[in-house]
């Protein structure tokens, strides 16, 4: 019983105030702890006549009022598990106002302290912090929902009570039949797409996670299609960390799914000289669509920019290979070459419904690129070389000449 | 929102929190704008004051931004108070506020509680580079040279790297006083900037200076100067080392080029077994070369050159008699295009082996092979810092020696020949010789100071 005291003062006092302070909400809560905890200091200063000088120290003795328990609590200390450590440590920080997640599991903890530096800790609190973040709004979000929802179905149901809403239900079973018949219909007479899923031991597991959930997304975006793929996960092991992820996706629906998994490799099921192996790094690049190949996806998110992986396996099987024709397209600003799953998969069934690179590219995400290339490539070359030399002013009389020769020469042509 | 310059009564901080846009975070944002406005601490105290008589409590947070700023002023009895009121307040703090505790005790006369607290942090987690750094000055500022050391290894020891600024406040501290074991200590610090390729910043070289000059009956002169091209010191005529690796250093380093540079994770990431194995052959069929290029990458010097001119340039100019060049290319060198003429091809082939690699093949990963495989007296030319093929080197021992071996047998064309002295901090007992940089951050790592100080005893 006196334990149970002693930590719902702690509670009171060193958790639940700040917190409250932080977020700036329940402010209900201030006056349970005022009285709780200070009632009687607050009385003592009440006494005093509020014309008499400042007492700057008063603070100290308020924070010290409560020595006699606190120090109880420090005889009651015994030696932590590090795991208890950790977590009080945890808390500590959350007062300190660092993104740290409020609550965690024993396995993030886990996680947390085979985290070979600080640095790696750092990053793995803030990373579960923001979840957190987004977990709470999702969950606000809902509530709020659910209750409006309710709001409308009273009133709806005071104004027709004999209404039914039946026919949405319907409606959203009967399309998914329709998607389920025409991917069902493209695994007898589509056309193969391949994901490699052998880049297990080349991705950390977070990267596997975020790999499943891109092709998560893709799955999702090709049964909507007009026209989908017939999706192959080749190179698939049964128990593997991917099969894992995916069975925490996709559940029940797993075994469900209208796509072929095995665990051979691409070269085994189909003709080598119909493969072709999608890679940044290809120094091929892309000229049209083929409908009669057989495109090949590496499954693998890379966040630490391992280059070569994939044409590395290209290369051994011996497949030819080939990459998105971005350079010719658009003006790339910044960012990698890569793209994730879900939007190849996107720019591809576009290409497989229109064969319109425009259209294609604009799945690339916009960020990446400035703007689409209208005239033809080496002139906006010119171009951007001519800006790029005034801007350092580098021989730049140099640059002007040239330009008025090979201008003249042009007017000369015409 | 500024802070008020005088300490306020109560209601006037409510007047003041009432104005404020949102008033949760008052006291959050006022403390920070304190600490940045560097306020009085009464100021603080008085708002601390009213925070405590409104909740009956102060939030660890604002106790940390009033530590923070009594450390910024260094109110050392006030960070004592803090401190005991943390202690009672909370069953252990966090580094955060450790951090500043060790920082604002250690430089005060309250140093040893500084040490203190420096075991407390331990217990939790591993303290960071600046809580040893503060202790370590403050034992040091007090004498204590032996804590100080004790410190450092321990410091060292956790895989920490000191910066130069402690290892430069160890010279200071140290300057007139005696003790062999001192001075191993100090010449110790010396070796850790050899082993690890540190070079002394200016400030930091005059106290290493002043110090040899003050060590007593040692008669130790210092003097600035600059090596000459042979290698030899001005001063003291003595020869430096040369950047020669032993015999063992060298194995190794060939081994693992081959294993972590050439084949890494996969050796068709790089090239391809086939490629790799037709390469082999041709480098031992003509063993050994003097030296090696690459091509494309010297074919590129001058940006107004065809790039086979410039090729043509750098290995005309590297071709003498009985000196055997090995020139490494890709395949799409020996199509005839504006830059690349068949003509100049031919003729280059007649006075250097040529390899053309794929044209998706790394061309450096070659260069190093073939370099390596010839021997010590082989050098290599291009302007790449190889800095992506040190990276997959896996243990820092070995990038120090590739580092070494890349001092000096690299070529970089324009500027500098390849040194025939290591720039390293050394030592042959009765004279030291140390590079260093102008000031303090200059110097790209690349780039090797040419600026030295020569110490020598004079017995």
């Amino acid at each position: 019983m006196q334990s149970a005291n002693m930590l719902l003062k702690r509670i009171v006092r060193s958790s639940v105030l700040p917190f409250a302070a932080q977020h700036g909400m329940k402010k209900d809560l201030f006056p349970l702890s005022r009285t709780l905890s200070l009632s009687l200091c607050l009385k003592q200063d009440n006494s005093c006549s509020p014309s008499e000088k400042l007492d700057l120290d008063a603070w100290k003795k308020v924070m010290k009022s409560g020595l006699q328990e606190a120090s109880e609590t420090v005889s009651e200390r015994e030696e932590l598990s590090s795991a208890a450590a950790a977590r009080e440590l945890l808390e500590m920080w959350r007062l300190a106002g660092r993104s740290v997640p409020e609550n965690i599991s024993d396995e993030q903890l886990k996680t947390l302290m085979e985290c070979p530096s600080k640095s790696a800790k750092k990053k793995y609190l803030k990373y579960l912090y923001i979840r957190e973040l987004y977990k709470k709004n999702d969950k606000r979000k809902m509530d709020e929902k659910r209750r409006r929802r309710l709001e409308e179905q009273e009133e709806a149901s005071k104004t027709s009570e004999d209404r039914r809403n039946s026919f949405m239900c319907v409606w959203a079973n009967s399309v998914d039949k329709a998607y389920s018949w025409r991917v069902a219909q493209s695994m007898i007479f589509g056309q193969p797409l391949v994901f490699d899923m052998s880049y297990e031991n080349e991705m950390s597991s977070r990267e596997v996670a975020n790999t499943v959930q891109q092709l998560v997304f893709s799955e999702g975006c090709n049964r909507r299609c007009a026209d989908p793929f017939h999706i192959h996960f080749c190179n698939f092991k049964e128990d593997s960390l991917y099969h894992k992820e995916f069975i925490k996706h996709y559940r029940e629906a797993w075994g469900k799914l209208l796509i072929t998994v095995t665990d051979q490799c691409y070269t085994e099921i189909f003709p080598k000289d119909k493969l072709i192996y999608l890679t940044a790094d290809s120094p091929r690049v892309m000229k049209t669509f083929d409908h009669n190949k057989i495109y090949i996806i590496g499954s693998m998110v890379d966040r630490s920019i391992k280059t070569g992986v994939s044409l590395a396996r290209a290369k051994r099987l011996g497949l030819e290979t080939a990459a998105l024709p971005l350079e010719k397209y658009l003006l790339w600003n910044s960012g990698a070459k890569n793209l994730t799953l879900d939007q190849m998969m996107h720019i591809l069934l576009t290409l497989k419904d229109t064969g319109d690179w425009k259209k294609a590219l604009e799945f690339v995400p916009k960020r990446k690129y400035c703007g689409f290339i209208s005239r033809p490539v080496h002139e906006l070359k010119k171009a951007l070389n001519l800006i790029n030399t005034l801007k350092l002013k580098k021989r730049q009389e140099e640059v002007r000449k040239q330009f008025a020769k090979s201008y003249s020469k042009k007017l000369m042509q015409k | 929102v500024q802070p008020p310059e005088n300490p306020l009564q109560a209601d006037e901080w409510n007047k003041l929190r009432e104005s404020f846009r949102s008033p949760e975070i008052f006291e959050e944002v006022m403390f920070n704008n304190m600490v940045r406005c560097n306020s009085p601490v009464d100021v603080a105290k008085s708002l601390l004051t009213h925070v405590a008589k409104r909740n009956g409590d102060i939030a660890y947070n604002l106790l940390l931004k009033y530590l923070a700023l009594c450390v910024q002023q260094g109110q050392t009895s006030e960070i004592c108070d803090v401190y005991d009121i943390m202690k009672i307040r909370f069953r252990i703090l966090e580094s955060g506020a450790y951090n500043l505790l060790i920082r604002g005790l250690s430089n005060s006369n309250q140093w040893r509680r500084a040490l203190t607290i420096l075991e407390e942090v331990k217990k939790i987690t591993v303290p960071s580079r600046t809580n040893y750094e503060s202790c370590i000055k403050a034992a040091g500022h007090h004498q204590e040279m032996n804590l100080a050391f004790e410190l450092y290894h321990e410091m060292l020891a956790k895989d920490l790297v000191p910066s130069l600024d402690v290892l430069q406040a160890f010279f200071d501290f140290s300057r007139g006083m005696t003790g062999a074991e001192l001075q191993k200590e100090l010449f110790g610090i010396l070796l850790y900037l050899r082993e690890n390729q540190i070079y002394p910043h200016e400030t930091f070289m005059r106290s290493i200076k002043l110090w040899f000059e003050s060590i007593p009956g040692g008669n130790w002169r210092g003097h600035l100067t600059s090596i000459k091209d042979s290698g030899q010191c001005p001063v003291c005529n003595h020869q430096l080392e040369d950047s020669d690796l032993t015999e063992e250093e060298y194995n190794n380093l060939r081994e693992r080029i081959i294993r972590d540079v050439i084949h890494g994770t996969d050796t068709f990431r790089k090239t391809s077994p086939q490629e790799f194995q037709a390469f082999q052959t041709f480098v031992e069929n003509r063993l050994p070369f003097d030296i090696v290029i690459d091509g494309l990458n010297v074919s590129h010097i001058k940006p107004r050159k065809m790039q086979c001119e410039n090729l043509f340039d750098a290995v005309n100019s590297l071709a003498k008699e009985n000196v055997r060049l090995l020139v490494l290319g890709r395949k799409h060198m020996l199509i005839n295009s504006s830059n690349w003429r068949r003509e100049i091809m031919k003729e280059m082939q007649n006075k250097a082996d040529f390899f053309f690699a794929e044209n998706i093949s790394e061309d450096d990963a070659f260069l190093l092979y073939a370099t390596l495989r010839s021997g010590k007296h082989c050098k290599f030319v291009t302007r790449d810092f190889l800095r992506d093929h040190k990276a997959c080197l896996s243990d820092s021992l070995t990038r120090q020696l590739f580092r070494k071996w890349q001092r000096g047998h690299q070529i970089v064309f324009s500027p500098s020949p390849a040194f025939c002295y290591d720039s390293v901090v050394q030592t042959t007992g009765d004279t030291w010789h140390m590079p260093y940089k102008d000031t303090y951050g200059e110097k790209y790592s690349y780039r090797v100071p040419r600026k030295w100080l020569c110490l020598q005893q004079k017995l």
